[in-house]
């Protein structure tokens, strides 16, 4: 059976898969949109192990957050399709585990996943132009109400506000431009103070006992009859406390998925 | 006096969106040097891409370890901030801070220098730099050296 023609079906040529699970999310966003967040996390994992083939060559990490992590520290995958990605994870991974979630959480996720194709098939067709097609949302049934539409729209908005904060907290810089126009002023004066301190004498830093500690690989370092010890408490302190940020940034997504199970169940005849 | 003031040291515990500025522009210099040859012209440094893992490890680093919450992070980057801030008011404002907060900004600065494992010449100066402003003893530093090559592989390297 032949699906009907969809926003995706650009992607045929170049991965039929990946434009069957688009369809079959794109069909299930109002009447069954956890399905719809399965199929696009399923989609989104299926790019980044083909990314992840074709950029290094040799087998990846198997899970979708390690891999998306793999391909941004690579340089494969831009922060901002990065971003879609992370959200459609997140949002599927929810739906995965019986998380309910309104249509207008699957039809934003929807819109990532098109930016994604679009973006993906101009990896995958290298020197081809981003497809012009542009996105038409999938009809809603007139049975959903303004009303309800409205307060998950806005839930959904805080929603978004509230991880674009979380990630502008957590970069270096805002974008690109901000890092380009920081590194030149920074070189600039790090070029001036080496300059200063080369001609003053200024005593530099123990590179060997530096270089030495770089070169080991993390195991010998734990290892290692004098940095052993050092090595290992800060270890363990790291691991407290990267795990209490991220225990944090969970706690965060769990009340986004109970504040949407709530508005579900609210609108919920 | 404030409350972070110490009247001994004449040393002042910078807090919330305050040190959140001297670690992102501390963070952003070593992020700089640590790929940046002294003979490049600026526009090769701006053609160099700032490698993505730095990226998020300097605000997972802000939070996990200096205690920073998110609104100080965003705060401490704004522009009308972080803008006003030279490598040279850096360096003051870390000549005022308490020992143990010193040692954490040394840490961090170092944990983004190893991230390729290779410390440039610009890196190296930088770091002594720092370590001369905090006036960290040579074992305060190679602990400092230590952490920070610990927590380069935790969550700069590999996250």
């Amino acid at each position: 059976m032949t699906e009907p023609p969809n926003n995706f079906s650009f992607l045929d040529p170049v991965d039929p898969r990946l434009s069957r699970l688009a369809g079959q999310a794109e069909s299930y966003v109002h009447t069954d949109p956890e399905s719809c967040l399965f199929k696009l996390r399923l989609m989104v994992e299926t790019m980044a192990s083909t990314l992840i083939r074709l950029s290094i060559q040799q087998p990846g990490p198997l899970d979708l957050g390690a891999m998306l992590g793999t391909l941004e520290r690579q340089g494969v995958l831009p922060r901002h399709y990065a971003d879609h990605m992370h959200a459609i994870r997140r949002d599927g991974n929810a739906a995965v585990h019986g998380d309910a979630a309104p249509s207008s959480t699957a039809l934003r996720r929807l819109r990532d996943a098109f930016a994604l194709a679009r973006w993906y098939f101009t990896q995958l067709r290298r020197g081809s132009r981003m497809p012009d097609a542009a996105f038409s949302p999938p009809l809603r049934d007139v049975a959903a109400s303004g009303a309800s539409s409205d307060a998950a729209e806005a839930l959904e908005d805080r929603i978004e506000t509230q991880r674009t904060r979380t990630r502008d907290a957590l970069l270096l810089y805002k974008d690109a431009e901000e890092a380009a126009a920081w590194s030149v002023r920074c070189f600039g004066e790090l070029r001036a103070l080496e300059d200063i301190a080369a001609a003053v004498g200024e005593p530099l830093v123990d590179a060997e006992s530096v270089a030495l500690v770089m070169a080991l690989e993390l195991e010998q370092l734990l290892e290692h009859p004098v940095y052993g010890k050092g090595s290992r408490d800060a270890r363990r302190d790291a691991a407290d406390q990267l795990e209490a940020v991220k225990r944090r940034l969970d706690e965060q997504e769990a009340r986004f998925r109970s504040e949407r199970e709530r508005l579900i169940g609210e609108l919920r005849p | 006096m404030t409350a972070g003031e110490s009247p001994k040291s004449g040393k002042r515990r910078l807090e919330g969106a305050e040190l959140a500025t001297a670690w992102f522009v501390t963070a952003r210099a070593m992020a700089v040097a640590a790929i940046a040859d002294p003979s490049w012209s600026l526009d090769e440094v701006r053609g160099k891409a700032l490698d993505a893992s730095r990226h998020s490890g300097a605000g997972l680093y802000a939070q996990a370890v200096l205690g920073l919450a998110e609104q100080d992070c965003i705060m401490g980057k704004s522009p009308e901030r972080i803008g006003r801030m030279t490598l040279v008011d850096c360096l003051a404002t870390a000549r005022g801070m308490p020992e143990d907060q010193a040692e954490k900004i040394m840490t961090g600065a170092m944990m983004m220098a190893f991230a390729q494992r290779q410390l440039t010449p610009l890196a190296a100066r930088f770091a002594s730099m720092l370590a001369s402003a905090f006036e960290l003893t040579p074992a305060q530093f190679e602990s400092c050296c230590l952490s920070g090559r610990v927590l380069a592989d935790m969550t700069v390297r590999q996250k």
